[in-house]
């Protein structure tokens, strides 16, 4: 059984290259990309071999990140793999036993598994001053490895479980704001210390040492500094908590084969009767009908919601730095983030309606009409967040000589994103969780096509609202020209720059509509 | 693949000559011809059956008449139009209902059929008129406030046929009209259809079940593996003998049984 389910994700990792060719192209893209990322970083940890001292304060900080990083970026980007997901096996009569370690083993086959292999061969190189040290470090590490990957199986569990009720998505939401407030500070407390950067990342490395996230890389150091006992005390405590991560794993998984949950179904405002909701009161074009059903979406689809939900909260992290240091300048940028997210996140909104989009299909729906009007909500909400936050930020930095800069900044991004996003959610949609999974799940063997999409996204938008973005860093720079120039030039950019490219965008939809149609279903 | 000068394509009027007509369509993907080169024609005001088993290319087919699926080879004609020279006024004659694909279901019932009148470009009172009046015909009535997504397997089916109705087309494509539908609404979207064919439209559907498209249709064609085996009037396709015994006949499947002797154990 073990060996099925590392065969089934076998399959599914070599099936990326058997997509269209843009989208594998995309993903030995993204491989490559990561790839050369991940072979420097192996490369750079295992330099630490010249330097114990160094490695004692650095390879705990980054296996106690690497755990973290394990655990919290499922939950937002690439999701857990649902052919991983518990709730499917629930009609097969698999041991539990079974079910447990072979999804744990088949979570070690995945990409990120291998770069986390790769970079675990680095920190065993770096600890390899004696034999001791080498066998301690192999085992640690090996631990600290299957510890990451137990713990992110467990927390997505206990995630999909509580989003699939309202109340629990209340809690993770309160929970998201409250990791938000306490990192905010942190990070200022630290960049605070700045000078004393050294002694701040070995008393950090300390702490970390002897916590849960510590324990497995640390242990080796203490041996190859010769302090075999505590080596070993740690790598005992390692060995447990991953027992204890294992028995909550296995415990929530049983949960969930026993109790298949179906997510996020109904919990929605169903409307009584004969109510035409949304699509009664925006125009009755096939314009308006569109941007009516995409607002219905988001008030009606936890996937919708989870983007929603992160758009107006992220700029706000950049108040903290302003509010716990003295960083005055942070605060100007929260215009021109919350424009730049809403034009870019609608870079693969195609996708997330699947093959649902047959109708606008076959009723012959104008690429106009159907660009324009999945931008409209979008627009809406940005008519509304861009100038608070431009004004907000301007104020509290107290800078009004910046307004028109942050302000044609802000408007060249948001037109810069939707001319970037109607033409690549036709031509390059990836795959995404579908309507009714967990918004936390995402579609095996996509994160590499994902990564390469994400980036040129945000590549693009940057690179077409260049103009703006120099003048408005000269007017940082304190000329009162540029300030001018960059607010008329942003504006008029992002807006010259979102109708052409929305434009483009139509007539490519218009002339790939069956093409596209035939890309969201194999994804 | 079949000569493409058979037939002469019927362009120009579109008051005449039969509702679809394929020449030569073909479609592959990859290694696979899934439709070798299709010549047919569904004559107008005709109840059009499309059987075959499965894999033999009927949803490829009726993709590619309805414009979600662009051809490799070939054309298809809808009332004399061009399907994929001329997709906007081809797509405004027909009503769709494809099989396995997904619908909007965030919507309501109501709400997803009135939305495929908008997207049309029916004025809403018109949409929503006869979303109303659809959802009362197809027992839809209760159901029609809840969520699609909430639906049964055929609530869906009848929900989405109903969004292929609503503009009113000539020419209706159905994949797979009545798989999960109950008897008691098999027999209310039958009544629905033939009165469809009776005032002058044409219906095209795919399906398995050879006693219902022997006892609904005027018309038949049997293809497998890609290819037109038999087409035309019901009668002169079955000749003496059932559809399905023809059917097996044609397609030369066997449908003798071999192995499976550990099933029929009664041991315990």
């Amino acid at each position: 059984m073990v060996a099925h389910l590392v065969r089934l994700k076998l399959t599914l990792l070599r099936n990326i290259f058997r997509r269209s060719r843009a989208q594998a192209i995309g993903a030995v893209v993204g491989i490559v990309y990561f790839a050369v990322l991940v072979a420097g970083l192996a490369v750079i940890l295992a330099s630490f071999r010249g330097s114990l001292d160094a490695a004692r304060v650095v390879i705990p900080l980054a296996g106690a990140a690497g755990i973290v990083l394990w655990t919290v970026v499922p939950l937002f980007s690439f999701g857990s793999d649902p052919t991983l997901d518990p709730g499917r096996f629930a009609t097969f009569a698999v041991p539990h036993r079974d079910l447990t370690i072979g999804l744990v083993a088949a979570a070690l086959v995945g990409l990120p598994a291998i770069a986390s292999m790769v970079l675990s061969a680095g920190v065993v190189v770096a600890w390899s001053h004696t034999l001791a040290s080498t066998l301690v470090a192999v085992v640690a590490t090996a631990i600290g490895l299957l510890t990451a990957i137990t713990t992110s199986r467990w927390v997505s569990a206990v995630m999909t479980q509580a989003i699939s009720s309202r109340r629990g998505r209340d809690a993770i939401a309160v929970l998201g704001l409250l990791l938000l407030v306490v990192i905010g500070p942190a990070v200022s407390v630290v960049a605070n210390l700045g000078a004393s950067l050294r002694d701040v990342a070995t008393t950090a490395a300390a702490v970390v040492g002897w916590s849960p996230l510590g324990w497995a890389w640390a242990a080796p150091g203490d041996v190859a500094a010769g302090d075999l006992g505590t080596g070993l005390v740690r790598l005992a405590l390692a060995a447990g908590l991953l027992g204890v991560v294992f028995l909550l794993w296995s415990r929530v998984l049983r949960d969930e084969v026993d109790n298949p949950r179906a997510v996020s179904r109904s919990d929605s405002g169903t409307s009584s009767g004969d109510d035409l909701g949304l699509l009664a009161r925006l125009p009755g074009t096939p314009l308006g009908a569109v941007a009516a059903r995409v607002l219905t979406y988001w008030r009606r689809d936890p996937r919708y919601q989870i983007s929603m939900a992160m758009t107006p909260v992220v700029p706000l992290a950049l108040l903290i730095p302003f509010v716990t240091g003295d960083v005055a300048w942070t605060p100007l940028l929260m215009g021109p983030l919350v424009a730049f997210l809403l034009g870019w996140s609608e870079h693969n909104a195609v996708a997330y309606e699947s093959d649902a989009l047959w109708l606008h299909v076959v009723s012959g729906t104008s690429g106009r009409d159907d660009r324009r009007g999945r931008l409209l909500p979008d627009l809406l909400l940005a008519a509304v967040l861009v100038p608070v936050y431009v004004a907000v930020g301007v104020a509290v930095a107290d800078r009004w000589d910046l307004l028109p800069a942050a302000l044609g900044l802000s408007v060249s991004l948001l037109g810069a994103g939707y001319a970037v996003s109607s033409v690549m959610s036709v031509v390059l949609p990836y795959p995404v969780a579908e309507s009714g999974e967990s918004p936390f799940n995402a579609p095996p063997g996509a994160a590499g096509i994902t990564i390469a999409a994400q980036s040129m996204a945000s590549l693009g938008t940057l690179l077409l609202a260049s103009p703006a973005i120099l003048l408005a860093w000269w007017s940082w720079q304190g000329s009162v020209g540029a300030g001018w120039a960059a607010g008329v030039v942003g504006v008029l950019l992002g807006i010259v720059v979102g109708i052409l490219g929305v434009g483009v965008g139509a007539r490519l939809y218009e002339q790939r509509a069956p093409e596209l149609l035939s890309a969201l279903r194999r994804s | 693949m079949s000569d493409v000068m058979d037939l002469p394509a019927p362009q120009g009027d579109p008051a005449a000559g039969p509702a679809i007509a394929l020449r030569g369509l073909g479609k592959r993907f990859g290694e696979l011809i899934a439709v070798k080169g299709i010549d047919l024609d569904v004559p107008r005001g005709s109840f059009f059956g499309l059987v075959g088993p499965n894999g033999a290319g009927k949803t490829t087919t009726l993709s590619m008449v309805t414009g979600l699926l662009r051809p490799d080879a070939g054309q298809a004609f809808v009332l004399g139009r061009d399907v994929w020279a001329d997709p906007v006024a081809t797509k405004r004659l027909i009503g769709v209902l494809p099989d396995g694909l997904k619908v909007f279901d965030r919507l309501t019932g109501l709400q997803l059929i009135t939305y495929a009148g908008l997207l049309r470009g029916m004025p809403r009172e018109l949409a929503s008129e006869r979303a109303a009046e659809l959802v009362a015909a197809l027992g839809l009535s209760e159901a029609q406030g809840k969520l699609v997504v909430d639906y049964s397997a055929g609530m869906t089916k009848k929900v989405t046929l109903a969004s292929a109705l609503v503009h009113g087309p000539r020419v209706l494509v159905l994949d797979e009209p009545f798989e999960a539908v109950d008897p008691i609404s098999a027999a209310t979207i039958r009544r629905i259809l033939s009165g469809f064919v009776e005032s002058g439209g044409t219906v095209v559907l795919s399906s398995h079940v050879m006693d219902l498209v022997e006892r609904i249709c005027t018309h038949v064609a049997v293809i497998s593996d890609g290819l037109v085996l038999a087409a035309g009037q019901l009668d002169d396709v079955r000749g003496d003998r059932s559809l399905e015994e023809r059917f097996v006949d044609l397609v030369g499947g066997s449908t003798e049984v071999v192995g499976l002797s550990w099933l029929r154990t009664s041991s315990d």
